[in-house]
C-alpha cells in the first residue's frame, strides 16, 4: 500500500514536471545521500515533495513564462537532437558507408552533411564530453584525463567527482551518525551549455553524457553518466560466488567469495558497502542461498525474493537491500549470470548499481528523474562504465555474456532516449551511447589476424561484431530521423575515433632509464602508484593516461624542478627525446608528438594539468603498468588483454565523426564547436570565453577551416592564451 | 552545493568581474573559487591508499 501510494505520489509529480517542463527543487525529499531513510520518512516526503510541487506549480508557471518569454525569439531551431556515439571511428564508418551497410547515415549524410570531428587533448570520453559541454578544452574545463594527481601525495583522484562524509557526526555506543547529507562534489569546471540554454528559457533533456556525476541543476533533466559510482563507491567492482578455492582469488575489477554447498544448497553472502552509520564501518552483507535445480538451473533466494537462474543468461535486475542498522537500508540493484553449477558451482553478479528508485547517491536531475523514469521502464543501469569489462578481460564473462551485457544496456538507453525526444516538443535532446565505445575497446582484435590479445582467444566467431554494432546503430539513427520534424536539427556524433592498441608503453620505465625518475635505494620495481619513488631526485612522472607532469618546486609537494628556465629547458628536452621515441621490437614509431601544454590548452587550468600530453602513435598506448604508475623493467610489451582497441593516442590520429541533417560550413569542426553551435541555433549568444565557434557560420572561420588563433602570451600570465588547433 | 555568501566592494567585484572574463572563466564565482582554492591549497589529502584504490577499481583503461 505504501509502496503504492509512494508511486502515485512520485509519478504526480514527474507529470507536472514535465507537463511545466521547468525545473524542480533538486534533492528535496528523499534519496539524497545513502538512502538511510526508512520506507515511513521515504513516503512522507515523496507526499511533501508531491503536495509542495503541485501547490506551488501555478506561480512557478507564472513567474518562469514571464522570465523567459523572450526564449526562443532568436532562435533558428526549435528542437536540436544530439546523438552521441561515443567511439565511432571515421575510417570503419566510412568503409561501411561504401559498402552500403549504412544506409541511414548514408541519407544524413547526402542531405545533409559528414566530416571527421576534432577531438580532444588528450583523446579520452572524459576531457571530450566536457570539451563538448562546455565550449572549451580541458585549460577551461580541467578535465584532462579519469585521473588527477594529488600535488601533496601523488596519488591519484578521480579527476571529475569527489564524494565523501559529512563531517559533523553523532555518537552513541556502536553508532556514529553522520550528520547531513554526503559530500558530492562536481569537480568539471567552467559551464555547460546546456545550463546556459536553461538561464534563457530552454529545456534540455541530458542523458549519460560523460562527466555528469553528479548531476548539475539547471533547466531541464538530467541522467548522470561516467564517472558515477556503484554502491561499494568504486567504479565498478563485480563479484564471483564459487565453490573452487583453488581460483585465484586476485581478479581485477573484481571480487572472488568462496560460498559452502551442501549436495545443492549454496550458501554465501553479498558484499555491499560499507556500514557508514556504524564506528567500525564493517562491509554489509546480505545472504544469500542457491538451492541448484539442474545442472543449468538455480534458484537464488535473496531475503524474500526467488530468482530463477538459467545457465549462460544475464537475469533481470535484482534489488539489494543491505541492514544498516537502526531500521535503516541501503539498495542497489545488480544482475545474475549463472555460470556452472558442475563440478563447480560459479555464479557472477554485476558491480552493484544505485538504485535509480531509490538512489543513495544523485544520479539524476532532479532527483525523481531516475526514479520516475525506473517506475515507468523498469530498473536501468545507473553505473556511470556500467559495460563490465573487466569481467571479459579477467575471464570471468565470455564474449557472448560480455555482449548481452552491453546490449542489455544498450537496450535500456535507447528507450530512455525516445521517451526523452518525444517529451522534448522544443529544446534539447541529447543522450550518448556508451555500447560503440566499450564494444569497440573488447573486440578491436577481431580486426587483425595478427593482434596480440588474439593469442588463445577464439577470434572467427566475433569477426563481425564490430560491424554489426555499427549496422545496429545505424538502425538506431534512422528510427531516430523517423521521428523528427523537418525544422529539427539533428546531430550524430563521436567524441573520438578508435584504433588497435597492441604495445603498451610504460613512460616511467623510460623516464627512469633515462634519468629523470628515481626509485628509492634499493627498491628495484614500485608498488601501484609510484610505491618506491624517490621524490626528492624525480624530475618527471607519467600520470594517467596520456599525461607527463614535470615534479615542479612549490608545485608538487617535493618537487625538485625550478619553474622558469630549468622547467622550459626539461620540458624542451623530453619532447625532443620523446617525439618519435621507436619500438625497439618492430622498430616503429611509437609516439609521434609529445605536445606541451602552453601550446595545446588556453584557460585558468592550463597548470594544472600535465605539462606534457603523450601522443601515441597508432597500435599503441600507455601500458596497464604505466597507467597504474608501476616503474618495473619495461618499456614496450605486448597488449595481451581483451581489451585491444583504444583511443588514448595522438589526437590528431583519432577523430570523431560528425553528421548533420543540414549543410555545415566548417571545414574542420570540432568538438568545442558544440556548444556554441547548439547556443547560436537556439539564439542565445556565446559566452566570451568560449572559443569554440557556430559550425554553421562560415564567416567566423579562416580559409583553412581553424578556428581563430589568438596571440601566444607568457605563460605565467593569467591572460595567457594560446593558439588553438582545435 | 553553494554555502554562505561573501561580500565584496563594487569596485572590487566589477575588477573580479572584467578579470574573470579576460582569463576564460565562466563566471566571477568560478574565478573566485579558483583563486582562493589555490591560496589554500590541497592539506585534505587524508585518505589512505587502499581508500584511493578502491575507488578507482573497475576503471577499464586502468589495471
Amino acid at each position: 500500500m505504501r509502496r503504492h501510494l509512494s508511486t502515485i505520489a512520485l509519478i504526480s509529480v514527474a507529470i507536472l514536471f514535465f507537463i511545466d517542463a521547468q525545473p524542480a527543487q533538486a534533492y528535496i525529499g528523499p534519496g539524497a545521500g545513502f538512502a538511510f531513510l526508512t520506507s515511513f520518512l521515504t513516503l512522507f516526503a515523496s507526499f511533501f515533495m508531491a503536495f509542495f510541487t503541485l501547490f506551488t506549480w501555478p506561480v512557478r508557471v507564472i513567474v518562469r513564462t514571464f522570465r523567459h518569454r523572450q526564449a526562443f525569439q532568436n532562435a533558428k531551431a526549435k528542437r536540436v537532437v544530439i546523438l552521441g556515439l561515443d567511439g565511432l571511428e571515421p575510417t570503419i564508418t566510412e568503409r561501411l558507408l561504401r559498402e552500403d551497410k549504412l544506409p541511414n547515415l548514408q541519407r544524413l549524410k547526402q542531405d545533409g552533411s559528414y566530416s571527421h570531428l576534432q577531438t580532444s587533448y588528450p583523446a579520452i570520453s572524459p576531457v571530450a564530453w566536457s570539451a563538448f559541454a562546455t565550449g572549451v578544452n580541458a585549460g577551461g574545463h580541467n578535465i584532462f584525463d579519469f585521473l588527477a594527481r594529488h600535488k601533496q601525495t601523488y596519488m591519484p583522484e578521480l579527476s571529475s567527482s569527489r564524494v565523501g562524509m559529512p563531517k559533523r557526526k553523532v555518537s552513541f555506543g556502536k553508532y556514529e551518525i553522520p550528520l547531513g547529507k554526503p559530500i558530492v562534489k562536481f569537480l568539471r569546471r567552467s559551464k555547460s551549455f546546456w545550463t546556459i540554454l536553461g538561464e534563457n528559457g530552454i529545456f534540455s533533456h541530458v542523458l549519460r553524457v560523460p562527466i555528469t556525476f553528479p548531476p548539475e541543476k539547471f533547466n531541464g533533466a538530467m541522467l548522470s553518466a561516467m564517472c558515477a559510482p556503484d554502491l561499494w563507491e568504486t567504479q565498478g567492482t563485480f563479484s564471483l560466488f564459487t565453490t573452487d578455492s583453488t581460483v585465484d582469488p586476485n581478479k581485477e575489477g573484481g571480487d572472488t567469495s568462496i560460498v559452502t554447498r551442501h549436495v545443492n544448497r549454496v550458501e554465501g553472502f553479498i558484499k555491499g558497502p560499507e556500514n557508514s552509520l556504524t564506528k567500525s564501518k564493517e562491509q554489509l552483507r546480505l545472504p544469500f542461498v542457491a538451492n541448484i535445480i539442474s545442472d543449468n538451473e538455480v534458484e537464488l533466494v535473496i531475503d524474500k525474493q526467488k530468482i530463477v537462474l538459467k545457465k549462460n543468461a544475464h537475469s533481470e535486475w535484482v534489488e539489494l537491500k543491505f541492514k544498516a542498522g537502526l531500521g535503516i537500508k541501503v539498495q542497489g540493484i545488480a544482475r545474475f549470470y549463472l555460470l556452472d553449477t558442475n563440478p563447480h558451482f560459479r555464479l557472477y553478479m554485476t558491480p552493484i548499481n544505485i538504485d535509480p528508485e531509490k538512489p543513495a547517491l544523485p544520479i539524476s536531475f532532479p532527483y525523481f528523474y531516475s526514479v520516475y523514469l525506473a517506475k515507468l521502464q523498469g530498473k536501468f543501469a545507473t553505473l556511470g562504465l556500467a559495460e563490465d569489462t573487466w569481467s571479459l578481460n579477467e575471464g570471468v564473462l565470455s564474449e557472448d555474456a560480455f555482449l548481452e551485457q552491453a546490449y542489455l544496456i544498450h537496450e535500456e538507453r535507447e528507450k530512455q532516449f525516445f521517451h526523452a525526444l518525444g517529451k522534448t516538443k522544443r529544446g534539447l535532446c541529447a543522450v550518448v551511447i556508451d555500447a560503440t565505445d566499450r564494444i569497440q575497446h573488447m573486440f578491436f582484435r577481431t580486426l587483425e589476424d595478427d593482434h596480440p590479445a588474439n593469442r588463445n582467444k577464439e577470434t572467427e566467431r566475433y569477426k563481425n561484431v564490430i560491424e554489426d554494432m555499427y549496422i545496429k546503430m545505424d538502425d538506431l539513427v534512422g528510427r531516430t530521423m523517423a521521428q523528427l520534424k523537418d525544422d529539427d536539427f539533428f546531430f550524430v556524433m563521436s567524441d573520438h575515433g578508435f584504433k588497435s592498441f597492441r604495445r603498451g608503453i610504460n613512460l616511467n620505465v623510460w623516464l627512469k632509464e633515462n634519468g629523470y625518475l628515481v626509485l628509492q635505494e634499493g627498491v628495484e620495481k614500485s608498488g601501484e602508484f609510484f610505491q618506491g619513488v624517490d621524490w626528492s631526485k624525480t624530475r618527471a612522472y607519467a600520470f594517467g593516461l596520456a599525461g607527463i607532469y614535470l615534479n615542479v618546486k612549490g608545485r608538487e609537494k617535493l618537487g625538485v624542478v625550478h619553474p622558469g628556465a630549468d622547467y622550459d629547458q626539461l620540458k624542451a628536452e623530453l619532447i625532443g627525446k620523446l617525439s618519435g621515441l621507436k619500438d625497439p621490437l618492430t622498430g616503429d614509431v611509437a609516439i609521434t608528438e609529445m605536445y606541451d601544454n602552453r601550446k595545446i590548452y588556453n584557460g585558468p587550468y592550463t597548470n594544472d594539468g600535465p605539462d606534457l600530453i603523450s601522443g601515441y602513435n597508432i597500435g599503441y598506448r600507455i601500458s596497464w603498468n604505466g597507467a597504474t604508475g608501476v616503474v618495473d623493467d619495461v618499456v614496450f610489451d605486448d597488449n595481451t588483454k581483451a581489451w585491444s582497441g583504444d583511443h588514448c593516442i595522438d589526437p590528431k590520429l583519432v577523430p570523431g565523426v560528425i553528421f548533420c541533417n543540414q549543410k555545415i560550413a566548417a571545414a574542420k569542426p570540432g568538438l568545442v564547436d558544440l556548444a556554441p553551435t547548439v547556443l547560436s541555433l537556439f539564439g542565445v549568444k556565446k559566452p566570451g570565453y568560449m572559443k569554440g565557434c557556430d559550425i554553421f557560420e562560415p564567416s567566423q572561420r579562416m580559409a583553412n577551416g581553424k578556428t581563430p588563433t589568438v596571440v601566444e602570451k607568457p605563460a605565467d600570465s593569467p591572460q595567457e592564451v594560446v593558439s588553438l588547433g582545435h | 552545493m553553494l554555502g554562505p555568501k561573501i561580500k565584496l566592494e563594487k569596485e572590487l567585484y566589477d575588477r573580479v568581474k572584467k578579470f574573470s572574463e579576460v582569463a576564460g572563466y565562466s563566471s566571477v564565482e568560478e574565478f573566485i573559487t579558483h583563486v582562493l582554492e589555490k591560496e589554500l591549497g590541497s592539506v585534505d589529502a587524508t585518505d589512505s591508499e587502499e581508500e584511493i584504490k578502491k575507488r578507482l577499481q573497475g576503471l577499464g583503461y586502468l589495471s
